[in-house]
């Protein structure tokens, strides 16, 4: 036998986006401010997923600036509308679509304005990357200008949204419901290296294919990906929070182990759109599907490689060997 | 205690401090000299959040005694570069992204900063040995070896300077690699989280906890703490003005322990004091009496007659049931050729947020009580927090400051309210940081889970019948321990259309380490039984694992376990993505990866053999012996 | 938490022993310090305070080292980096190198000395197998009348247990004479939870030299942790193969035996099964250091499976 044996697996998973088998619901503000900036007030900040980012580019894009000129607030129960709770996979989905709503009604303000000013249909006007015009005319200035106008007509161009995702509850008995509007599904292969006398199981590649709706920013989606994919296999190998008759026994970073940096595969992504016709934007989310297929897409594939079912995770060295040298018994008694 | 004088280099300025001779480096920094980009993940070198230069060398500064800066020139990632600038190094984390929750990019950005001074032309693999000291729990950390490359490469002059800047601009935002708004404060350290942050006046917080997993509380004595000069408040469940009572979905937690603890760790009293070495002195001059109770450590000893009841109002220990029926199970495995049963086991998984829990909380001039924290649910902390503290819902403001990595684990109000009742007490601000190992026994983890799969199928692969049953440990608390079931319980079977199935998820009560909101809440556990079973049926069916996911996936206007109707269904499509992407080579999933011709390419990494670094100098003394 | 009164820096190694000979009973002499923070938290020491803290890393006599002859002195200060970085020290001590790149991380190799990891004789102490196929023998200073007077012993029987070593109060340990064995090819297996800043379950140090015909081992040493209460020299397998034909039924032959040796008090199992797997990885590696070819991924089997 050799020492070290590969193999593949696969593993494809579904999701459910926003809070489960409840209406979910978001509020935001947007106002398009003084030097064509703009200014979007939400009851959530970063956890790391990209979010104000995202709504960066969301109100950039509903109101005809670029992202860096939107400021985005504030976190704050007493200063901003509620957003509730940062998980669930449902920043883009509630916050994005109501911040897109508020940019929305924002933004007509302004068109409604200018429409009167330029005398054309409202209907015509555009406005992208700090300009605004009416097509098939000449008519063109910048949203600074815009703004500026619409406010010395008495109109500050401001705007509300809410959003709602309509999910049911389950029934008590049966369990019927729908709880989500939106589902997303992924699917994750594994290509594994087993090491035959430590156990040592090295995760050399993912191809993780994800559909999220609509990427707004393609390289945050790699980032959820990626990030799900490692903790993923943290969970699939390595991590395991254990107690002895309520006691932490593993109780720091010395004694439970995460990923590090030599532990990573290399991850392919994939993103595929499938987008949400129940939403103005589109996408969907992609923050927890990442990590649902990754541990047993490298469980199947330490199967292909040694022939060896890890049923319990983690998948330790210790484990991984002692499951082979059972095998080799059994092997043996068969023979 | 005697003082330490201490001279030394910070950034190119000469310093000169008077410290206590226990401070570490870190402390030095952080508390003295308010350098707070670098940080403090763990406390035992064991994360690289606190990575600084001494004499030129990257070191841990959590491991070094600030003693040792005498004479000593530090650079942090603050001294990097200059106010408003970016080094190559800092510009392309901000462009490819490497940054997500921010807490480890100072520390990542000193060591790839480390890495390429030590070895201006070192590979992938010498960068990922050389950074191998360094955690990140968001980013997977492949966007931060990218970064690290293009900065070598910029560094190196074998790529343009322009090679850092954003992707060029697009005719829409929505699409487009728009860099984060948030990294040039992440990767130059210049971020406040909670942790970071100080106020006039600010008091610090110690909590003492529960050396026991289920004992009665027979007496706290606060008063030799209450002594201790320096302390200006001890408070325990006494204090509690309201209905004392949190939780995700049942409001089963206080505060602080009240009248019983249930797990190792619970908070039972907490101090607020000038600084975090008296609190944690007045911890333990607090004299707390016990009655240990008998203990539930296993999920399956929970429901057990006669078993120990960890909350009055559950006495059979059971959370949450959710069930999901849909047809006839037994109709559907006497359709079967064959049944497939077996059982599947996941661990409690620590979330691992670099940045531990911390907060300030004061009551400001119109009397609102104001809790600044990297809560992941302001809104529904908030409503809690008013009920507990007897104040209107506008007399209770929370702020979320920036969250160095949540992942469910900072929905839970596990500290909270402890601030915000010191804060009511002392018209002081209060801040509480908690160390790793309070953050690893006090905070939820995901749920470790049972299950018992049965699953029947034709011939030709399509599943029809499937019976599912976990048993999950939710530990002292509620917290997120029903909704964790219910979404299990929802996705239980996979994406696959499933006429006849019977699913089962139950959570108990136990004393272990509360269970609670981890990504995928259930999801995961779920699946993972569900994708193992697919395979080991496409082993005994002799079919492609690829093949039977597509004969039972689901499409548009299949009911969903919970009998929903899909309007679209994309797993078709990504199936076939991945499949495509990875080259697969079809077959059964027969032990055949001796065999397989798709192992190995381009899109995969090289296996870690530790050296590489050591293997290229060796190769250069080599050539360097050829050359003399 | 960590806490002391008195954190003490001593400049020449007089000063040091004298200050450690006066310390307060509890206080305690540290290096690198890497190991003393990360104890004095909870689920270990707990918060501790110490009345003294006594460092030596800025003794001018402790630093650095020298070449003797056939060997090296490594003072105390010699941090794990220098073993990855020092040309001639590659070169004189060919498996330190590999153990180093495997020590904890790149930033506390920059503080963590070999001797601290020789005095602090863990079980699963990367550094002493290596140290022990070197022949070790550590050095202690101690103050007599006034003067500093050293003792040697080997590290072999310098470390007694886990934890335990024949340091004696007031004796701080000066330095660490190894065998320089240019020529040797040498290699270190460790296999833990992961392959960076991770605590061996079992690790395995080798030097190997062939004849000038590369077919027969001339001299081979083996050692090996974390299968018992301390790091041990496989004295017997070397005997097996010294002056013996490089056969791989040979080496596979060797391997089996130091199974017998895990007396571990957990995951006994799992040691035993890994233990002969590395001994025959160790002498492959170390072969390979010395120039073999390395073994493609097919004819790299183990034999004993």
């Amino acid at each position: 036998m050799k020492r070290k044996l590969k193999g593949r697996g696969v593993a494809a998973s579904w999701y459910g986006i926003a809070r489960t088998a409840t209406i979910d619901r978001a509020g935001a503000w947007a106002e398009l401010d003084d030097g064509g900036t703009a200014k979007v007030v939400t009851g959530v900040t970063e956890i790391g997923e990209g979010i104000l980012t995202l709504l960066s580019q969301v109100a950039a894009e509903e109101l005809g600036v670029r992202p860096e000129q939107v400021t985005i607030g504030d976190n704050d129960t007493a200063r901003s509308p509620e957003a509730a709770h940062a998980g669930a996979t449902r920043q883009t989905y509630m916050i994005g679509n109501s911040v897109a709503l508020a940019c929305r009604e924002a933004r007509s303000r302004l068109f409604d304005e200018m429409s009167k000013v330029w005398d054309v249909p409202v209907d015509d006007l555009r406005s992208f990357d700090g300009f605004l015009w009416a097509e098939n005319t000449n008519k063109r200035i910048t949203m600074e200008e815009a703004v500026d106008t619409c406010k010395k007509r008495g109109v500050v161009p401001v705007g509300s949204g809410s959003f709602t995702a309509h999910g049911t509850g389950l029934d008590p008995v049966d369990g019927t419901g729908s709880p989500w509007q939106a589902y997303v599904f992924g699917t994750q292969v594994a290509e594994v290296e087993v090491d035959t006398i430590t156990g040592e199981v090295q995760v050399l590649g993912i191809w993780a294919a994800h559909d999220v709706g609509r990427a707004i920013n393609p390289r945050g989606v790699e980032g959820q990906i990626e990030g799900g994919v490692v903790q993923g296999l943290g969970q699939a190998l390595m991590e395991d929070y254990q107690t002895q008759d309520g006691h932490a026994v593993t109780h720091g970073f010395a004694k439970y182990i995460l990923p590090t940096s030599l532990d990573v595969p290399q991850i392919n992504s994939i993103v595929v759109e499938d987008p949400d016709p129940l939403s103005p934007l589109g996408a969907k989310g992609i923050g927890e599907p990442a990590l649902v297929p990754t541990a047993p897409a490298v469980m199947n594939a330490i199967y292909d490689a040694i022939g060896v079912r890890i049923r319990d995770l983690p998948a330790t060295p210790e484990k991984v060997l002692a499951a082979l040298q059972e095998k080799r018994r059994e092997a043996q008694t068969a023979a | 205690m005697p003082d330490l004088n201490i001279d030394f280099t910070v950034n190119g300025r000469k310093v000169a401090r008077k410290v206590d001779p226990s401070r570490r480096l870190l402390d030095l920094l952080r508390d003295d000299l308010t350098l707070t980009g670098t940080k403090e993940g763990c406390g035992a070198g064991e994360c690289g959040t606190c990575s600084v230069f001494v004499d030129g060398k990257l070191v841990k500064s959590c491991l070094m005694p600030a003693a040792k800066a005498q004479g000593a020139d530090i650079e942090t990632v603050e001294g990097l570069a200059a106010p408003g600038e970016l080094t190559p190094v800092q510009r392309a984390f901000h462009k490819t992204g490497a940054s997500q929750c921010g807490f480890c990019i100072p520390g990542m950005v000193m060591a790839a900063t480390s890495a390429l001074r030590e070895n201006p032309n070192a590979g992938i693999e010498e960068i990922k040995e050389r950074m191998g000291g360094n955690i990140c729990r968001c980013t997977g950390y492949t966007k931060i070896f990218e970064a690290v490359e293009i900065a070598r490469d910029v560094i190196a002059g074998k790529l343009p300077q322009t090679a850092l800047n954003q992707d060029g601009a697009a005719s829409s935002f929505i699409g487009h690699n728009t860099r984060r708004l948030d990294a040039p404060s992440k990767v130059s350290g210049r971020l406040k989280y909670a942790g970071d942050m100080d106020m006039q006046g600010m008091l610090h917080m110690q909590v003492l906890r529960s050396p026991h997993a289920h004992a009665r509380i027979v007496k706290i004595d606060t008063s030799r703490a209450e002594a201790l000069p320096g302390v200006h408040c001890v408070i325990t469940s006494e204090d509690v003005p309201g209905t004392d009572g949190f939780g995700v979905f049942v409001h089963d937690q206080p505060i602080m322990a009240r009248g019983k603890v249930r797990h190792v760790g619970e908070a039972v009293a907490a101090v607020a004091a000038d600084t975090v070495r008296i609190a944690r002195e007045a911890t333990r001059l607090i004299e707390v009496e016990y009655e240990e109770l008998p203990g539930l450590y296993d999920p399956e000893d929970a429901l057990k007659e006669g078993a120990p009841v960890i909350h009055d109002y559950a006495a059979d220990n059971v959370v949450k049931h959710i069930p999901v029926r849909k047809g006839d199970i037994e109709k559907g495995f006497a359709e079967a050729d064959i049944i497939l049963t077996d059982d599947f086991s996941t661990q409690q998984v620590e979330h691992a947020y670099l940045e531990p829990e911390a907060g300030i909380a004061y009551v400001d001039h119109d009397d609102v009580v104001t809790v600044i924290s990297p809560s992941q649910n302001i809104t529904h902390h908030r409503h809690m927090l008013s009920h507990i503290i007897d104040k209107p819902i506008n007399k209770v403001r929370f702020i979320m400051s920036p969250v160095g990595g949540g992942f469910g684990g900072k929905e839970d109000m596990i500290y909270q309210g402890m601030l915000a009742l010191a804060a009511m007490k002392t018209h002081r601000p209060i801040k509480l940081v908690f160390t790793r190992e309070e953050s690893f026994i006090a905070s939820a983890k995901r749920h470790p889970s049972r299950t018992h799969y049965k699953m029947g199928l034709t011939r030709d692969g399509r599943i029809t019948a499937i019976e599912f049953s976990m048993l999950s440990d939710g530990g002292a608390y509620g917290m997120s321990s029903e909704g964790v079931m219910r979404k299990a319980a929802i996705l239980s079977c996979g994406p696959y259309e499933i006429h006849n199935l019977k699913v089962d998820t139950r959570v108990v009560y136990t004393n272990n380490t509360p269970s609670g909101a981890f990504r995928t809440f259930g999801g995961m556990q779920a699946q993972f039984a569900t994708e193992s079973m697919m395979d080991m049926a496409a082993e005994k069916l002799g079919l492609d694992p690829f093949e039977i996911r597509r004969r039972n996936m689901m499409k548009a206007g299949s009911l969903t376990h919970t009998q929903q109707k899909l309007n679209s269904a994309s797993i078709g499509t990504v199936l076939e993505a991945a499949e495509k992407a990875c080259r697969w080579e079809s077959g059964a999933p027969t032990v055949r990866g001796e065999t397989r011709g798709d192992l190995g390419g381009p899109d995969t990494r090289q296996p870690c053999t530790l050296g590489a670094r050591f293997a290229e100098a060796a190769t250069q003394i080599e050539k360097a012996k050829v050359a003399s | 938490m960590l806490t002391c009164d008195t954190y003490l820096m001593p400049t020449t190694l007089k000063d040091a022993l004298q200050v450690w000979a006066d310390a307060p009973e509890g206080s305690r002499l540290v290096a690198g310090a890497t190991d003393i923070l990360p104890w004095a938290r909870d689920g270990r020491a707990g918060d501790v305070h110490l009345p003294c803290m006594v460092d030596i890393t800025r003794v001018s006599e402790l630093q650095g080292y020298e070449v003797q002859g056939d060997r090296v002195r490594l003072n105390a200060n010699m941090v794990f980096q220098q073993f990855l970085e020092d040309e001639t020290l590659i070169r004189l001590l060919p498996n330190m190198p590999y153990c180093a790149a495997w020590f904890a991380d790149d930033q506390i190799r920059q503080q963590a000395t070999l001797v601290g990891n020789i005095v602090n004789a863990s079980p699963a102490g990367d550094g002493l197998p290596p140290v022990l196929t070197l022949n070790g023998e550590i050095e202690l200073a101690r103050l007599q009348d006034g003067a500093v007077v050293t003792r040697r012993l080997p590290v072999a029987d310098f470390v007694t247990g886990p934890g335990r070593t024949e340091l004696d109060a007031g004796e701080i340990a000066t330095a660490v004479y190894v065998d320089a064995m240019e020529g040797y090819g040498g290699s270190f297996q460790k296999v833990g939870m992961r392959r960076s800043l991770v605590i061996s379950a079992v690790c395995c140090a080798a030097l190997v030299r062939t004849d000038a015909s590369g077919k027969v081992f001339e001299d081979i040493r083996l050692s090996i942790g974390g299968i018992g209460p301390r790091p041990i020299r496989l004295h017997d397998i070397e005997e097996m193969l010294r002056g013996q034909e490089m056969t791989r039924e040979l080496v596979a032959q060797a391997s089996l035996k130091p199974a017998e040796l895990v007396a571990s008090r957990s995951r006994v199992e799992y040691r035993r099964a890994v233990t002969s797997g590395f001994v025959e990885a160790a002498i492959e590696d170390a072969l390979v250091a010395l120039g073999a070819p390395k073994p493609e991924p097919e004819q790299r089997e183990t034999l004993n499976a």
